[in-house]
């Protein structure tokens, strides 16, 4: 992919992002004593010795980051930022800092690097594509996150991210985007009632059903702004057979952790209220949506933090493509005549485990389906990763400099339609085509589905277009 | 000048070697007492197949060779070939460790130990030349960089010189005091500084290990720092 550089760095824009204490004193203090914290509880130690004590910064990652790519700016250089951190590390945490500084005077961290690394740990979406090149195996996008978690220790984090983790854990709804539970079931009620008129079948959403097979979470925001990728997902259930065998929980119905992006403590905490909620409805499977860094949390940690009879976690892509092996639903290759294209989550594909299911169903259904170049466990972030996507402030950094590289892959397949099965990437990608004047549309996986499926006992796919084209004004 | 090779060849060596084996030695038992002792039951979890393939796929780095990494890929690939092999199985070394540690090593074959010492005596340079003139390395490049680079080169440069008298320039002795003492500078510096990754590169490659997160350690962290009543 031959990115052009913006050349002039003094014209890259910054990644400023809002954060809740910017008068905060005494920052490298506060930094120390929460690194010292971390330090002692965690497991962190041995990671950071091995790495501060061996990086060689040979620069390879440079040839990996779009970030970099697209800007010029060497404090993007990944190997650049995580010395950041584990310069500190070594200065105030090893043997040999305690020798440098008494031999060589070396500086301590003053409150202008905590800055520094403010900035510098959030101008990097964490997707680890750099972690492929780094022949020492150094993993910059882990270094990112512990430096955004002892950040958010000492007090300084993204308002957008903090506002919406405590509105999850501490507030009246439990989600992060505020939604009660009675919208909650007028979304619902709303979706089956566009459910009938479009599928022909009426159906009422399974809500707090106990000992069903599956427990069903998503991105809660995909109750607002996704109703298509959620019909696409009944609709799947639905067509299956499996009506009957999955539920949502009214207690918690909000698979996003933000966790994953700055802080071990949130992470935890919001996936233990994913088990208990799961186990409160005994449920036997957690089936989370589209939704990439949802998907990976709960496959990760459900088991580290679940305690013994943690439930297994499936995507409910890997649902779909099973019902499609099985022949327990059709869809129909007639529909989708489009060019499509498919925009592989990082915390899916490179940090997760769907890279093949997603194209094993749209070349199922779809007639011209092309790949970006390169894709799967290699692609480029959407550019708004690491919960960039969630700070609006960054808006202009995401389009002009994080997405730049991602809006060429785009281009470049001439698709009309691109498939990401992640709230946080469609978000991003939806802004980025419209931003770079790319002519083509911004979809979940299952919104496809939704429109290729036939129902049985409903509307075919077909009947369905028919009717559609006949309501249409001529 | 005889006198002062004995002393380098003697004991100097010795001592050099054995503050390198001690320094690595640490490094390996703090790497692996922390991963047992913090790590525990959870390093079962990590994906140690995935973990193999990404860490083998750069013994032979074929799949890394990208447009702009090509030759500096060649480079520090054919000078750690040289840099591993040459100070361990170079027929001249081999009585070296017969005499110290008793153990007889197989020996490389002599054409094929000159053509690793070339490389690694040109290709060092090249590293460097790349740090100074690639303007995305320069900027990540430190002064103990160049320093490191020169400290594995002397070495090599020297010993070469040494074993071909008509390259050489100085008398045999001096020449030859000139690669033991450089060697031994080499093997104090290699637990201090970044090439104690000698030792550390596989434990590099556990970050998936790491991922695996303490449960517990969130609660813990946020308790120390404020308090039971800690909020988000």
């Amino acid at each position: 992919m031959a990115t052009q550089s913006i050349g002039d760095i003094s014209r890259v824009p910054r990644a400023h992002y809002h954060i809740e204490n910017p008068a905060l004193e005494h920052k490298a203090e506060r930094f120390l004593r929460a690194f010292a914290a971390v330090l002692q509880y965690t497991d962190y130690r041995p990671l950071l010795d091995a790495y501060s004590a061996s990086s060689a910064r040979c620069g390879r990652c440079v040839a990996s980051c779009q970030v970099y790519q697209a800007s010029g700016d060497p404090t993007h250089i990944p190997c650049y930022r995580s010395h950041l951190l584990l310069d500190v590390y070594k200065r105030h945490f090893t043997a040999t800092g305690w020798l440098g500084a008494r031999l060589a005077g070396s500086a301590p961290l003053t409150d202008a690097m905590v800055d520094e690394m403010a900035e510098a740990f959030y101008t990097c979406m964490a997707c680890r594509r750099c972690t492929i090149e780094c022949p020492l195996g150094i993993d910059h996008g882990l270094v990112t996150r512990l430096g955004r978690y002892i950040l958010s220790m000492a007090g300084i984090a993204p308002k957008a991210l903090q506002v919406s983790v405590r509105e999850q854990l501490e507030g009246d709804t439990g989600n992060t985007s505020k939604l009660p539970r009675p919208a909650l079931v007028d979304t619902l009620e709303f979706l089956a009632d566009e459910m009938e008129e479009s599928l022909g079948v009426k159906l009422q959403f399974p809500l707090d059903e106990t000992d069903r097979e599956f427990a069903f979470f998503c991105a809660v925001s995909d109750y607002i702004m996704e109703p298509d990728t959620l019909m696409g997902n009944a609709a799947v259930l639905y067509a299956a057979g499996d009506w009957d065998r999955w539920t949502i929980g009214t207690q918690n119905y909000d698979a996003i952790n933000y966790g994953l992006f700055y802080s071990d403590w949130h992470l935890e905490r919001i996936v233990t209220r994913l088990v208990e909620e799961a186990a409160r409805l005994r449920a036997r499977t957690l089936l989370v949506g589209e939704c990439g860094h949802a998907s990976r949390t709960a496959r990760q940690f459900v088991p580290i933090f679940g305690g013994t009879n943690a439930p297994p976690v499936r995507s409910f892509i890997e649902y779909t493509l099973e019902c499609l092996e099985k022949g327990k639903i059709r869809l129909d290759p007639e529909i989708v005549t489009a060019r499509v294209t498919y925009h592989d989550p990082c915390n899916m594909a490179r940090s997760g485990w769907i890279v093949e299911q997603p194209r094993h169903i749209l070349r199922s259904f779809v007639r011209d389906f092309v790949e970006m170049t390169p894709h799967g466990t290699a692609n480029y972030c959407c550019g708004g990763g690491g919960g960039l996507v969630s700070m609006d402030e960054t808006h202009a950094w995401r389009m002009s400099v994080a997405g730049l590289t991602k809006a060429e892959q785009i281009r470049a397949t001439g698709a009309d339609i691109v498939v990401a099965p992640c709230a946080n990437c469609k978000k991003q990608l939806k802004e980025l085509v419209e931003w770079h004047k790319i002519p083509c549309q911004v979809v979940g996986l299952h919104d496809l589905v939704l429109q290729a499926i036939d129902i049985p006992g409903g509307n075919t796919a077909r009947e369905r277009q028919a009717l559609k084209s006949a309501a249409l004004p001529a | 000048m005889n006198h002062w090779l004995d002393l380098a060849r003697g004991p100097l060596f010795a001592f050099s070697l054995l503050i390198m084996l001690l320094g690595l030695v640490r490094h390996v038992v703090l790497q692996v007492h922390g991963l047992v002792t913090r790590k525990g039951p959870r390093l079962a979890r990590a994906p140690w197949a995935t973990i193999a393939t990404a860490s083998l796929s750069w013994a032979v780095p074929l799949r890394h060779m990208g447009r702009r990494t090509t030759l500096f890929t060649l480079a520090s690939f054919s000078f750690h070939l040289g840099g591993v092999l040459i100070p361990l199985f170079l027929g001249a070394h081999i009585v070296l460790w017969e005499g110290l540690l008793g153990i007889s090593l197989p020996s490389l074959d002599g054409r094929v130990a000159e053509v690793l010492t070339v490389l690694t005596i040109v290709f060092v340079p090249v590293v460097a030349g790349y740090r100074s003139f690639v303007r995305r390395a320069r900027d990540i490049s430190r002064a103990s960089d160049f320093v490191i680079l020169l400290l594995v080169w002397l070495p090599f440069a020297t010993g070469f010189m040494a074993a071909h008298p008509a390259l050489d320039p100085l008398p045999w002795t001096t020449m030859m005091l000139l690669h033991v003492l450089s060697a031994e500078a080499l093997l104090i510096s290699i637990p201090f500084t970044k090439l104690a990754h000698i030792v550390l590169f596989p434990f590099n490659r556990l970050s998936e290990v790491h991922w695996q997160l303490r449960p517990g350690a969130g609660e813990q962290v946020a308790t120390a720092l404020y308090g039971e009543e800690a909020r988000v």
